[in-house]
């Protein structure tokens, strides 16, 4: 809302700069009211501005005078909501001027006597009485009469809610369409259409805008590519240092990487630039819930609440700090809230599923893990989730299934493997489990990254003992001398190098009057060239 | 509009005194009008606000003058200034004070004026101002009405008029909206509404808002007070009723998400409200499931509630998941132990209502097993005695259609009659309380469904049809008990086309029944093959019936399966075969005491031994069975008794005396006409037409020449009018 606003008192601006040369006889005739009631207008007097533009016949006073009517009436709703008669009436405060704006705009729509602003307000007004798609249609129309009114576009984007809808709009072709698109990607989670279009809007000559750039930062953020995000985040902080937009994000990022000097520095420095600001509050909760003083990161989110009740990710995060503070129905409270005010983030669903958990409710949690998957379903980390549920349940087919699945999509903290490697040694089902610990330690060795992963020692364990059943000795002693390299297999590794020694030893000089045991797996055993590069 | 109606409320308790004090010295208000304006004003308070000219007619109904002085009243205050209001309050208080006050300080009056003054004296410059706005566009809105039926003929404001109409035009598409959002219900109107609306569901669903509006205010008033929780368990109540399992889970976990956190605001010791709203949300989403028929969803849930109940010591909640546990468990297997265990805790830890109701499915279960019929009377008397004691009168109801039920099983129709009257003639209890009659719970369904099928089998089809009628307006088609009144319907409908003949329209219905129950569904495919003379197929039938049945120990289908399959026998005249299926028949249905079936199978015994050349004895177990089947039995098994009486007779006279032969044909004669009564009843010609020849022929061996030719001529018609297969005769017993 108040970044419509500021959007808007911009374009207002720009228009009112060209407008002290009239470009129509009738403009020259209001020029006097207009300039008067847009220093009313500026001074936030809206109702003193309307009541001088009254008689103005020129568009452009025109619009005016509604807006500032429209603007009057949402003060006097906010006043309102201040000092209602009790608590009951919260909520039913209405912008009493709605109706009767859109009477008179809906008249003057029918005489086709609005331009690309009157549209633009119509279309306002329309969404604020719920006439979702009557709104929408003069939108697009507003978009298709002054296309370059960023507003009409901007509303749009918040009343499209899936793709299908989007391809029903005739939208006007125009080089703003392309940005439209690519917000509107962004928001669908179609993040790599949205790339592809800032790509071309920067290949057209854009490329020194730091709104694309900060959206593409954006863009990576939300297919969880930190480090691309991170390094366009730190690029767009050079060009743009007192920028505060987005910079909630960055600290989301700054976050998950614990990076806490960078984190701190940001948080002092947008302090500095206004402390006053929803994405300000963030930062600095993030900041202290990174400091793991949670009860001051609730505080600040708390105000970055306050400042604008329906900034969403206040919400969730707030839930966050909450359940690191153990205080679940809080974070019930925050997590629901945030379901409110949006149906589609998935972060509270799935903040829910994991409060019922803490709960010991496995069943319970299911629902919320299922509507946090359907709203991403190839993300793992609910996949995961509902697959630890299942286990819990001892629902272990259903499990399997979904720890496949989260390997199959992709596994960002890559324990899906490991999980259903155990589940499938719990059924004894030894040849699935060590495909699934080789194809796990394969994934940990081929990204590169020498983490101290702890379940990496238990892979290879079972694997030596999995390969000394099935008599594979050379097989079974590389994976024991890889035991020996963890504090706590080391032992365990050890005493089966001695017993491989010991029965190869034997092998060889009984091999004739004992029959060899067929391996059960064939596919496994040229698994240490799998090893062989490290 | 909240504080208008109490402006008004408070003018009407003013208002008599002031009037009594100042203007009418010597007429003072008889008291038990004040108290019935009491009484007429609680309703607007409860409900939304009722325009000005409603609430004066409620006024003027218990007490004219008093309306005209309220209307005066207002219109002072609305029509004048701020001032007035002001100065309103100021008076009114005065009227406490005084060495003879008006109003009594504790009075109900005094009460309530003192809460308002209180809040009025509250509030700040800004919100007196919105509060004399508001009176005075409630006020308005009343005048403007009356105004618009008044100005219709006065067009000199034309131009106003002009500028209404537009307006009015342009608002047709937002009218929709308008009347959704036209609820800003205080806290007391939301929640009288939503008890009122959950408690119509519950006992007469259908004067409750239809599904789709009342979702329409739930969803009104969860917009405007979005912490209001329990809209969101009644918007789950109401997603039950249309079905919507998606719809339904969501409403219910969100109505928990926000339970718990009132219960963790409310207690002071914390963990205690909201442990206890978790342990019964689990439980509930498993009600939900077994609900939906998703068993193993709703177990997973039920050890979940189990677990966490264990875990922090809540018996009570325990005993609840127990019962739960039962009626799953039921779904699989039979499990007395289980019940037994819940009655006993429960009425260790004092919850008669679980008790009684595991009592209650414990003499069904043992009903079904063949326990003594003696015993389980007495356990449901002694329950009964509890319910009455607790006043529970939902559990009254069920122990009187299990009553009913259970008669019914047994064979013994009057009594099943005469409890089934007894429900549906005595008063609720809750009448006295809320005064709503408890309707559309399952008993009355059940109960009237069995009087339906009573009336159906007496012959009264009218009567049948007539509470069926009532039963599909008492329990719409998509309501949850509405299964049962279908299963009947199609019963009686099937049970009438066999007796007709008109197979065809019997094999229809199979499909119905079949949906509604599968059992019941095959055994009718199989009579209507074997009506249809396909007895080979309706033997195969029969027989994967019997084991299905003797696998779920469904003795009463069993016992029915084996007598259609004797009867197969002896149609294809394999009347030995027929014999040892028809004893163990008898055998099963004298263990489990199920009377009725006990003596049809009587009758088909003797109907063998008729065939097989031994009439006497025919006669003598006859006279065991004949008089429950006349007792109790449907009319047309009661005609079939007693023709199978009549033919004995016959048989057995053959070797009389001819003193004798005559008294024997000239009781079976009239044996028949008490048959033909009957069969005229349920207009059964077939049969009809099978005495009539049999007569004739009695009346021919007796010579008796009129009597013979008039029932020759009435066999005559019939047989014009049936399709004309060859007379079975002596052949067929039913």
């Amino acid at each position: 809302e108040l970044q419509e606003q500021v959007l808007q008192f911009c374009l207002l601006a720009g228009t009112a700069g060209c407008f002290l040369i009239p470009s129509t006889a009738e403009d020259a005739r209001d020029l006097d009211a207009y300039t008067l009631a847009k220093s009313y207008f500026d001074l936030k007097e809206y109702d003193r501005a309307a009541y001088f533009l009254r008689g103005c016949k020129s568009q452009k006073a025109y619009f005016l005078y509604m807006y500032s009517r429209y603007l009057s009436g949402e003060k006097k709703k906010d006043d309102e909501t201040v000092d209602s008669l009790g608590p009951l009436e919260k909520g039913q405060v209405k912008n009493e001027a709605l109706r009767e704006l859109r009477v008179e705009l809906s008249k003057k729509h029918k005489a086709r006597e609005l331009d690309g602003f009157g549209l633009y307000l119509y279309g306002v007004v329309l969404r604020k009485l719920d006439l979702v798609k009557e709104a929408i249609d003069v939108f697009v129309e507003a978009a298709h009469v002054l296309p370059l009114h960023w507003g009409a576009w901007l509303e749009l984007c918040n009343l499209i809610t899936d793709k299908e809808m989007l391809k029903f709009l005739s939208l006007p072709d125009t080089w703003m369409k392309e940005f439209f698109l690519a917000h509107i990607y962004t928001e669908l989670q179609l993040i790599e259409e949205a790339l592809q279009k800032y790509q071309s809007l920067i290949d057209a000559g854009f490329s020194k805008s730091t709104y694309i750039i900060s959206q593409i930062a954006v863009a990576y953020h939300n297919i969880r590519d930190i480090d691309k995000a991170l390094s366009i985040f730190n690029e767009l902080r050079k060009q743009d240092p007192y920028r505060i937009e987005n910079m909630d994000t960055f600290s989301n990022l700054l976050y998950v990487r614990s990076m806490k000097p960078e984190l701190s520095y940001l948080a002092h420095n947008l302090c500095e630039i206004d402390k006053y600001r929803v994405e300000t509050c963030c930062v600095i909760g993030n900041y202290y819930s990174l400091r793991s003083q949670h009860e001051k990161a609730a505080l600040y989110f708390q105000r970055a609440l306050k400042l604008n009740p329906r900034y969403l990710g206040a919400w969730t995060l707030m839930g966050h700090e909450y359940m690191e503070m153990k205080n679940t129905s809080a974070a019930i409270q925050a997590y629901r809230h945030a379901i409110e005010v949006n149906k589609r983030d998935y972060r509270a669903w799935y903040g829910l599923g994991q409060t019922y958990e803490i709960l010991k409710m496995p069943f319970y949690c299911l629902y919320y893990y299922r509507r946090a998957h359907q709203l991403r379903p190839n993300d793992s980390r609910m996949l995961v989730a509902l697959g630890e549920c299942y286990e819990k349940l001892n629902q272990l087919v259903e499990a399997k299934k979904c720890y496949w699945r989260a390997y199959a999509v992709g596994d960002v903290e890559k324990m899906a493997l490991v999980k259903l490697a155990k589940l499938h040694e719990q059924l004894n089902e030894s040849e699935q489990a060590a495909q699934c610990y080789i194809k796990y330690i394969q994934d940990i060795y081929s990204c590169g990254e020498i983490v101290e992963h702890l379940e990496v020692s238990t892979a290879f364990r079972y694997l030596a003992q999995y390969y000394f059943k099935c008599k594979l000795w050379d097989e079974a002693s590389a994976c024991a001398q890889k035991c020996c390299a963890f504090n706590d297999t080391r032992e365990e590794g050890k005493a089966l190098l001695r017993q491989i020694l010991q029965l190869r030893n034997q092998g060889e000089t009984s091999s004739t009057d004992i029959p060899y045991v067929t391996p059960v797996c064939h596919s496994v055993c040229g698994s240490d060239r799998y090893f062989g590069f490290q | 509009m909240c504080g208008s109606i109490f402006i008004a409320s408070q003018l009407i308790c003013k208002k008599p005194n002031r009037t009594g004090a100042n203007s009418l010295p010597g007429v003072l208000r008889p008291p038990q009008a004040n108290a019935r304006i009491r009484a007429r004003i609680k309703t607007p308070r409860f409900g939304p606000d009722m325009p000005l000219s409603r609430l004066l007619k409620a006024i003027e109904e218990s007490c004219s003058h008093l309306a005209s002085s309220v209307h005066i009243r207002l219109k002072l205050m609305a029509e004048g200034e701020l001032k007035d209001m002001e100065q309103f309050f100021d008076d009114l208080s005065d009227s406490f004070t005084g060495t003879e006050p008006e109003v009594h300080k504790t009075s109900v009056v005094g009460l309530f004026l003192r809460h308002m003054i209180l809040a009025y004296n509250k509030l700040s410059f800004s919100q007196v101002y919105k509060l004399y706005t508001a009176l005075q566009q409630y006020f308005q809105n009343d005048e403007k009405k009356n105004g618009i039926d008044e100005s219709d003929m006065e067009l000199t404001n034309t131009e106003e008029l002009e500028g209404k109409m537009e307006k009015e035009e342009l608002d047709v598409p937002l009218r929709e909206e308008e009347i959704s959002c036209s609820g800003p219900l205080s806290q007391k109107q939301a929640e009288y509404f939503l008890s009122q609306q959950a408690s119509l569901l519950k006992n007469d669903e259908t004067k409750a808002l239809t599904p789709a509006s009342l979702q329409k205010e739930l969803n009104n008033l969860l917009k405007f007070n979005p912490d209001f929780a329990e809209a969101h368990y009644l918007s789950y109540l109401n997603s039950l009723r249309v079905q919507d399992v998606f719809s339904s889970t969501h409403s219910l976990l969100h109505y928990f998400d926000r339970l718990i956190l009132t219960g963790a605001e409310s207690k002071s010791n914390g963990d205690e409200g909201y442990g206890r709203s978790l342990r019964y949300a689990a439980l509930n989403l498993a009600a939900l499931h077994c609900r939906f028929g998703h068993y193993q969803q709703a177990e997973l849930a039920l050890q979940e509630a189990i677990r966490i109940a264990q875990e922090s010591n809540d018996h009570v909640c325990l005993q609840h998941c127990l019962s739960w546990l039962y009626i799953l468990e039921q779904k699989i297997f039979d499990s007395c132990v289980l019940l037994e265990h819940s009655v006993n805790k429960s009425l260790h830890f004092g919850l008669p209502y679980l008790a009684s109701l595991g009592i209650q499915s414990l003499v069904q279960q043992r009903a079904f097993a063949g326990k003594a019929a003696n015993k389980l009377m007495d356990a449901l008397k002694d329950s009964d005695l509890l319910h009455w004691k607790h006043s529970l009168s939902e559990l009254i109801d069920i122990s009187i259609a299990q009553k009913t039920a259970i008669w019914r099983l047994y064979g013994r129709s009057t009594m099943a009659l005469q409890q089934a009257q007894t429900l549906l003639s005595m008063n609720s209890l809750e009448a006295v309380n809320v005064g709503v009659q408890q309707n559309n719970t399952e008993s009355f369904a059940v109960v009237l469904c069995h009087l339906a099928e009573l009336h159906a089998e007496q012959g009264y089809f009218a009567a049948a049809s007539e509470i069926l009628k009532h039963l599909k307006e008492r329990f719409p088609p998509n309501s949850q008990h509405a299964q049962l009144w279908m299963l009947f319907d199609q019963k009686i409908q099937f049970e009438r086309a066999m007796n007709d003949g008109r197979y065809h329209i019997a094999d229809s219905l199979v499909a119905g029944i079949t949906a509604l129950n599968s059992i019941e569904g095959i055994y009718r495919k199989a009579i209507v093959l074997k009506a249809q003379n396909q007895m080979s197929e309706a033997h195969k039938l029969l027989q994967k019936l019997l084991i299905h049945c003797q696998k779920i120990k469904n003795t009463e289908m069993v016992i029915s399966v084996l007598l259609s399959i004797a009867e197969l026998y002896w149609r294809s005249s394999c009347h030995t075969i027929a014999l040892p299926v028809l004893l163990q028949a008898l055998a099963l249905s004298r263990e489990y005491s199920l009377q009725y079936l006990a003596s049809e199978t009587v009758l088909n015994l003797a109907f063998s031994q008729l065939i097989l050349g031994i009439p006497e004895q025919a006669l003598n177990i006859l006279h065991t069975a004949i008089e429950p089947v006349l007792a109790h039995g449907a009319v047309l098994d009661k005609g079939c008794a007693m023709f199978l009486v009549a033919k004995c007779q016959v048989a057995s006279a053959a070797s009389y005396a001819p003193q004798k032969k005559i008294e024997a044909l000239e009781s079976a004669i009239l044996n028949l006409n008490e048959a033909k009564t009957y069969f005229a009843k349920v207009d059964s010609k077939e049969q009809l037409r099978d005495v009539l020849y049999f007569q004739a022929r009695l009346f021919h061996a007796l010579g008796k020449t009129h009597e013979r030719n008039k029932c020759a001529m009435l066999f005559r018609q019939l047989h014009q009018e049936l399709p004309a297969h060859g007379v079975p005769l002596i052949n067929a017993f039913k």
